[in-house]
Order: structure tokens, then sequence, then C-alpha cells
């Protein structure tokens, strides 16, 4: 039998999306493998997590105990290294999220499982399963396969699979706690939430850029009314920190910041060698300017050719209306 | 695969630093039993101001070179001076060195005091990424050795070789080599050197950087080590000169290459030489009217002011202009002494928008300048201003380069 | 305070072309700048730190060529003390457990409070070597740490989860640390301290200098095959969006919402 099992993640009583995003990728496998898929639900007073868990009609395997109302990853461990004793999946499956990689390294070596991380694809070619990752910051993929074990282990990347819809009706089995007292070496202290306020734009998820085609303060709006819709943080090329549009620690290049957000749209930035320097790790660049020689598509992912005044009111009306 | 190891000089054994290498006065190699007022020659200063009052910067930010060389006296004080702000807003133009009566660089104090940052390692941190940089890849701009000749693609250029003769060693400089907007520069002098049937080789990827902003950003440890790699490098060519794209590569190898086996030129000093021979000539005009503003490490730091006049007026209705402050008075772009890593506090007009506001007052089509920085410093100021529309900044390496275009257009027409 | 600090000598290739050797094993990094991993700078400036306010030592330990030195001395230049360069073709590079363990086999039998490791190496993008690490050294981890508290013979560890929220945690010592990028403001290291720390020891092992078995650690030892690399087809150019303002700005904001990039 080759059963996946995935380990559920949740955090402050949320399941958390990579949960049902490895629920996309689980079936397929456990098909081609010729077992089914089990989630294991750590936590205490979890029974609502386990049920929907359950209504995608699959097994939820629920260790439901005080020891664990707070994350450790050590218990965690405890807890899936019994599982797979008694279990015996073919497969285990976290996140690779900062739960999954606190977590899967030290079960592999403890189980001595082969063990391949933020996996993209995963397929079983002739009984072997091989994985897809990406390297050099997704520059290449490479193709992994398992050498024959009882267990392999892998962890998913977050947003790579899209969450099924619910299908059906699984059934939630409790299983006792492996771990019986706390643990001395590593104790949960706190969860201290991120500061509001002061922005920290090299630490920003999203930002939006803008540079000197904005052409004038009275324009701030357009890009302020966008980045309130994205979710984004502002900041600006020299030449907009300059003209006082935005504070000086808001600005992106070689005498600025250096950023890396998951997405950067610029508008009316031309892309001056000394801002792209700063923008450098950011993983998908929207780049909108009028001018079709702006060195700023070169390195862009995404490219409008036209007046970000035409076209950017327009983008926020659009994303207000998609987002809800 | 691995790339073969580029030699740091550092790694072999410490010779450098016991050969006593005869540096200009200020520049002296810091021993351990040198002061900093023996190092700066501190009580050689009279006080009488002319620095500050020549010094183009304190219309913007407080900064007061002459104050710093008086406090600067008093070793007690260089630490908590080196803390000061503003010992990062001089430009390194050399104005405060050209004005003193006593022949002292005053902007060598400020120096002085940056190097005391950096060798407390608490540089900001695009000053740090900067000079590691240079360190690791010989550029400051973060970019690959292996891609420094990148600009060649399409082009015929010869590469120097140690055995073979060659009349002029080309040294291009970090930003034309790397950065897009005046790759131009270095294009367009290959097809003109071609065209002119010029003997001439650029570097290629042996070139490094000449470490001219590495000096104004108080590096001293790592500038000595690239005076010692690069002298070894260019010594090695059997070349008659060596020119030099950047003013600042030029007026770097010129004055702080004490063991440089040959002389350098700027590009500018060999184009004047071929017009004179016969042997550039433009067929092509530009009824333009165009200013020439005077780079800093070409003009007042160096003495190249007739040549690129020269050639502007060479090419057939060129209307050239001059700006009030022109010559050793020409006012600083603010693109040196490190400042394309170093933001000012202040939040007056940058002096690449007075230069700019200025030329648009003469009612020039092109301010000309022949150097890479301020290009990209007077680019930002037309756009700051608006003036797009209405005028451009051009290398004088892309202006003739547009001659060329036109000529050859003319000829297959 | 006793600190052991790994490092990794990686390609940087956020902007360069990434070509691949005609079998598809290998890439071709003639054309990169190499220098120290960017999570592992903040773990060399956060040994540092600790060393400079708890007292101790720091050494560095780094699997790599020759040319790597340049980053090792860089480290001793901002402070670290000694370090230990391991260099041997056996080891599988590819999986990180089986450089977990050739790290374990340096640290082994020596005493250490703390192991600093980057949380992430920018090459592979693993993030498990430095959790392995602990694992096989028997002590306690904290991966993706952004701040580092030391009290009474315990570490109290911010973690840094998604969305900026912080999980502190704490840990008996000794323990291992992977530290966040941004945790710090790496210092520059200057040429003349370089050049002073050529006189701090480097040692340069092998497997053997170290006693690990060659079997432990390489190809065979993995249970992992890399099959092949290939370069996933993406636009190397931007998309253009084309169409008018209005439709230009719908299918942009299509992109991002179906993309989930917002």
């Amino acid at each position: 039998m080759g059963n996946v099992l995935v380990l559920a993640e949740h955090r402050q009583g949320e399941l958390r999306d990579i949960t049902f995003e490895m629920l996309a990728l689980a079936p397929s496998v456990a098909g081609a493998l010729g077992g089914e898929v089990m989630v294991l639900l750590i936590g205490s007073g979890v029974d609502k997590m386990a049920e929907k868990i359950a209504s995608y009609g699959l097994k939820v395997l629920v260790v439901d105990d005080p020891l664990f109302a707070d994350y450790n990853s050590d218990k965690y461990q405890k807890v899936l290294s019994a599982v797979i004793d008694d279990y015996k999946p073919k497969l285990v499956m976290l996140g690779q999220t900062a739960q999954g990689v606190d977590l899967a390294p030290a079960l592999a070596v403890e189980k001595k499982l082969p063990f391949v991380a933020d996996i993209i694809g995963l397929d079983v070619e002739d009984g072997v399963l091989k994985a897809t990752r990406q390297i050099y910051s997704g520059k290449v993929n490479a193709q992994i396969a398992f050498k024959p074990a009882d267990t392999c282990l892998v962890t998913v990347r977050e947003a790579a699979f899209e969450a099924p819809e619910p299908a059906g009706q699984g059934a939630v089995e409790k299983i006792d706690s492996p771990l019986k007292e706390d643990l001395d070496y590593r104790k949960f202290v706190e969860y201290i939430e991120a500061e509001v306020g002061d922005v920290d734009i090299t630490q920003s998820e999203i930002l939006v850029g803008i540079g000197r085609g904005l052409k004038e303060d009275k324009n701030l709006p357009v890009a302020e009314e966008l980045a309130q819709v994205m979710k984004a943080d502002l900041c600006g090329s020299r030449a907009a920190c300059d003209a006082g549009w935005l504070p000086p620690d808001r600005q992106v290049g070689t005498s600025g910041k250096t950023v890396k957000p998951k997405l950067y749209l610029c508008m009316g930035i031309s892309g001056a060698f000394q801002h792209v320097a700063g923008i450098k790790g950011a993983k998908t660049i929207v780049a909108i300017n009028k001018d079709p020689n702006a060195p700023i598509f070169a390195v862009a992912h995404y490219a409008i050719i036209d007046d970000l005044h035409k076209v950017v009111p327009k983008l926020t009306e659009k994303l207000k209306e998609l987002k809800g | 695969m691995v790339r073969p190891l580029i030699t740091f000089s550092f790694l072999r054994p410490i010779a450098g630093l016991q050969k006593n290498i005869p540096l200009m006065r200020g520049m002296k190699m810091t021993t351990e039993n040198q002061t900093f007022t023996e190092k700066f020659d501190l009580l050689g200063c009279i006080q009488c101001g002319r620095c500050t009052g020549g010094c183009p910067v304190t219309v913007r930010t407080n900064l007061n070179v002459r104050r710093f060389v008086y406090d600067a006296y008093n070793e007690e004080l260089l630490d908590e001076l080196s803390r000061v702000a503003e010992i990062w807003d001089c430009t390194a133009c050399h104005t405060c060195a050209v004005r003193c009566p006593k022949g002292l660089k005053p902007l060598e104090v400020l120096i002085g005091l940056r190097s005391l940052v950096v060798e407390s390692g608490k540089t900001q941190p695009t000053v740090r990424d900067a000079l590691e940089s240079v360190f690791r890849e010989g550029n400051p701009w973060e970019k690959p050795r292996a891609t420094r000749s990148d600009w060649m693609e399409g082009l015929d250029v010869p590469i120097a070789q140690p055995d073979e003769p060659v009349e002029n060693l080309f040294f291009v400089c970090c930003t034309i080599a790397y950065d897009p907007r005046v790759q131009i520069i270095a294009q367009n002098m290959v097809r003109l050197l071609n065209n002119a049937g010029v003997d001439y080789a650029f570097l290629g990827e042996d070139e490094s950087c000449c470490g001219s902003e590495v000096f104004t950003l108080g590096e001293e440890g790592l500038f000595e080590m690239i005076i010692e790699d690069n002298t070894e490098l260019l010594n090695a060519y059997q070349a008659e000169r060596i020119v030099a794209l950047s003013p600042h590569c030029f007026t770097t190898f010129k004055t702080r290459y004490p063991d440089l086996n040959k002389p350098v030129i700027h590009y500018a000093e060999l184009l004047d030489e071929l017009l004179e021979q016969g042997k550039l000539a433009f067929k092509s005009g530009l009824s333009k009217k165009i200013v020439f503003h005077d780079p800093c490490y070409l003009g007042k730091q160096s003495g190249v002011f007739d040549e690129p006049r020269r050639l502007l007026k060479a090419v057939e209705g060129v209307d050239l202009l001059e700006f009030e402050r022109a010559r050793e008075r020409s006012l600083c772009c603010e693109g040196g002494g490190g400042k394309m890593w170093v933001e000012s506090e202040s939040k007056k007009e940058r002096l690449a928008e007075t230069r700019i506001k200025d030329a648009h007052a003469l009612g020039a089509d092109v301010v000309a300048v022949a150097c890479p920085f301020c290009v990209l410093t007077l680019e930002d100021a037309v756009k700051a201003l608006g003036y797009e529309e209405e005028m451009r900044v051009a290398e004088i390496m892309e202006l003739l380069g547009e001659l060329d275009i036109e000529q050859e257009k003319t000829n297959s027409a | 305070m006793k600190i052991f600090t790994c490092i990794k000598y990686v390609p940087d290739t956020s902007e360069a072309e990434v070509k691949l050797n005609p079998e598809g094993t290998a890439v071709d990094s003639s054309r990169f700048s190499f220098d120290i991993n960017d999570a592992d700078n903040y773990a060399v400036e956060e040994s540092v730190l600790i060393k400079e306010k708890q007292g101790g030592s720091v050494t560095v330990v780094s699997i790599g060529p020759k040319q790597s030195e340049v980053m090792i001395r860089m480290a001793m230049a901002k402070g670290c003390d000694n370090a230990i360069r391991i260099e041997d073709e056996r080891i599988a590079a590819h999986d990180p457990l089986m450089v977990a363990r050739v790290i374990a086999g340096a640290i082994k039998g020596q005493d250490f409070d703390l192991v600093l490791t980057g949380c992430m190496a920018n090459d592979y993008g693993q993030a498990v070597t430095g959790v392995a690490l602990a694992e096989i050294l028997g002590v306690p981890h904290a991966a993706y740490v952004k701040k580092v508290e030391i009290e009474d013979g315990k570490v109290k560890a911010h973690r840094e989860l998604e969305g900026g929220l912080m999980e502190v945690v704490e840990l008996t010592i000794p323990a291992v640390l992977t530290i966040q990028t941004g945790i710090n403001e790496p210092r520059y290291a200057p040429i003349r301290g370089i050049r002073e720390a050529q006189k701090k020891e480097l040692k340069v092992v092998n497997l053997d200098d170290l006693g690990v078995a060659a079997g432990d650690v390489d190809a065979d030892a993995s249970q992992i095959i890399l099959e092949k690399l290939y370069i996933p087809e993406v636009e190397s150019k931007a998309e253009i969006i084309e169409g008018d303002p209005d439709e230009k700005a719908e299918k942009l904001a299509s992109i991002l919402v179906k993309g989930g990039l917002v």
C-alpha cells in the first residue's frame, strides 16, 4: 500500500492555505502509488479543523492534546515519527513553510527518510517517485528521483498548487499522543505581531514603485489607491524620493534600499541601472511605462507600454472588482 | 564549472605594504607612526577659507571643509568628526585643492575621515556593497567580472595581448562597461577607431576598476591593492600609451599611480590629435546649440579644457555655447566622490539641476559632456526639471556616433 | 560562547542568464560572480555580535573550493577567529542531508554553544542543512531566526513566520540557529582587515581528515538522485500586455489575481 500522509498546518486557530494546496497534489500521487491520502492534524481543541479537512473526503488522523496548544517542531516531530512507524506511509508531505522548514529536515534525519524540499511537482514513474524543484532563483528546474525506501519525505512550495474544492466526507480518527510530557529543551514563548506603522520596504511582500513618470505629487493618490487594493507598500526611485513624494527610507536602488518582494509593480520608472540593482531580488516585476525602450522592460516579467495615468486608475478599479 | 582563480594580490605575500611607494603629498601611505596631521599636512593650512569659499556643495549642505581641516588637528576629535554626516557630502571635485594657496588638498582630510569609518566596518550598506563588489569583481556595480566585455557584442574589437605592441591601449571604466545607458561611449569609440584606422586595443575582461571611487570612499587598503594589481597589469602591455574613456580613470591613473610605465591620456586628447592629423573628419553636420560641461576630473583636475571644445567645433553647424561657470570654475555635477552610493541628506536643489537650469537659460539644445557620471547626473536633472522635450544630455561620443551614422547614410544614398 | 558559523560560497544568479552543460547535469557558472550566501553573511555578523557581547570565539565552517577562501578571509576580517574549509569531491553536494553530515563531522567532538547557519542558500534554496545538522548533532534548533537573545544559559530565538509574525522559542544551549536575512546589518570587511586575517588559522581538510567515511556522504549514501536539470519554459523577456489602456488594465488585473500575486 502506498499511502500519502499530509501534515495539516494551522496557526492561531486557522488552517493555513498550504494544507489545502497539498491536497491538490496528494491524491494523484496516492493514486499512482495505489494508496490513499491521510491527513495528520496535531493540536489542541481542533475538532472543527478536523471536520473541515474531512470534508475533502479524506481520512483525518487527529492528535488532540493540550501539549500541542502551541506549535513546536520538536513535539510535532515526535508525533510524526510515531505515526510513520504505525501507519507506514509511502510518502510524507509537509509545507515548505516556516513550520515545515523547522521540522522536515530533522524528521528526515531521525527516520533516515529520503527527502526533497520545496517541490513544485511530484510524479510516479514505474513506481519511482520523482520530484521537481527549482534552483538558482527559479531559473533552472531540477528533477530528483527517490531511491527505493519505505517512506519518502517532501515539502511542498507554497502557492505552487491550487487548492481543490471540498468533496465527500472522510472519517476522523483520533489517535493517542505519543508525547506524554512537555519538552524541556525547546519551549514556545509567545507570538509577536508585526509592528504596524513604520514600513520597512526591504521586508515588504508586495511593493508599488513610483518614478518620475508620476509627474507631480498631486498624482500620488493614483499610486496610493492601487497600493491599498494590492495590500502593497509604496516605494520609489531616487527621483520620486528626491521630489519629496515619498520619504527617503522608501527609496529603492544603489543609493537606497535593496528590496526583495514577491511582486514589484512599478509605474513611471524608466529603470535606470542604479534603480534596477535595487530590485534584483523581486520575484515578479510588472512595469508600466510609456517608453517602449525603457530599460525596466528588460527586467520586467509583465509589461504595459502606456501612460500610467490612463492605465493605473482602471487597474485599481478592476482589482477592486476581482478581489471583491 | 569553476572559473579560474583571479589573482588577488593580498593573497600573495604582503610585499606591497613594505614597498616604499613614493606617493603624492597627502596621499602618502598610512604607516603605523604617521599621524593624521602629518599625513594631510594639516599644519600647512593657514585657515584662509578659500577651500570652503570655492566648495560647490556649500549651497546645499553644511559642509565646511576648512573647519574639518582645523578640527582634525585634534586627534581626539577624529572619531567624532568621522561620524559627522557632512563628510559624505564632498564630491571630490577638487575645487578646494585647485584653490588652496598652500597646495594642500583639503578634500583628502574628508576622505581620511571616511577611511576611519571604512576601517571600522560601519559603512553604509550601499558603500559596503560597492566596495565589496570592487574587491571581488573589479567593479562597483555588483556585476560579474566575466561580463565586463559584454558591451562589445557585435563589434570588431581588438583585444590587447602582452606580447603584441600597440599604440593606444584603451581603458573602458566600470560604469561605461556595465551601465547600458553609457555603454554607447565605448561602442561608438570602437566604430570611430575602426573607421579612422587607428592602432588600438582594449583590455577585455582583464580590465579592473581604476579605484577612483574606492579612493574617494576612503577604502585606502583596497585602493593600495588596486594600484598594485593595475600597475602590474598595465605595465605588462607593450603599449605606447593608455587612453581612458572616463575622466575619473584618466585622472586617477595620472595622479595616483606612481609606477605606471606609460603615459595616460583622455580620449578627447586622442581624437583632437586625429583631427589635427586629418585622420578624423566629419562630413555631416549637427545644427544644434551645444554647451559643453567641463567634468571636474577632466578639466579642473587634469587641465583638459580645449580638446573637447575643438572636437565639437569641428562639427559643421554646431553653435558652441559656454556656461558662465566654465573651465576651472565649472560647477560639479555631484557624480564623483563616491556620491553614486551615498545620498546627501540635503533636500535642496541638486547642483546638476542648477547646471541644467543654466543650460536651459542659455537656450542650449544639448549639454555635451565627456564623463559617464556627468551623463547620469545631468540627465536625471533634465528629467527632474521636465526639460526632456527641449534639451538632452549627451556624451561627446554619443554625438560623434550620430554623425558617423549620418555619414554612412549619405554615402550609401 | 563557542560558536560555529557555517557559510557557503554561491553564485549570484539574480541577473545572470543561466546556461546548462549539454548533458543537462550541471550549470555553467563561468559567467557568474560568487560570494558568500546572503543569509550566511547575516549569520557571520550575528555570530560576531554575540561574541562581542558574550566573549568567546567563532569558527567558520565551509565546504567549498579554494576560491572560497576569499569569502572565509572576509568573515575572519569581520571578527571570526579561525576556519575550517572542507574540500572533497566525494561529497554528494545535491543532497543537503549529506552536506549536514559532513559539517557535523567537522563540529562533532568539539565543545560548542551555538551553531549558526544561514536559513537558506541562494543557489539550491532548500533551507534544509541547518535543521538537519541540529538533529545529527542531537541539539535543539530554531529556523528562520530574526532575533537572538541569550540569557541564563538559554537562547531565545525569534522565528520569522509568514506575514511578519514572530514566534519566540526558548532553547537550551547548545543549539543550532538558522539565521534569516535582515537580522542585523552586516559590517564591511576592510581590505587591511582581510590582510590582517591572513594570520588567522584556516584549516583545509577532506573527509578523511574529518574522520567522516566517504561512504556515508557520497552519491551512493544519498537516498536521492539528481537526474537532470533543465531550463523551465518561461518568457525570457517581458510578456507585453496589449490593447487599449482599459484592456491592458483589465488583463493585468486578471493576471495578478489569477496568478495569486495579489
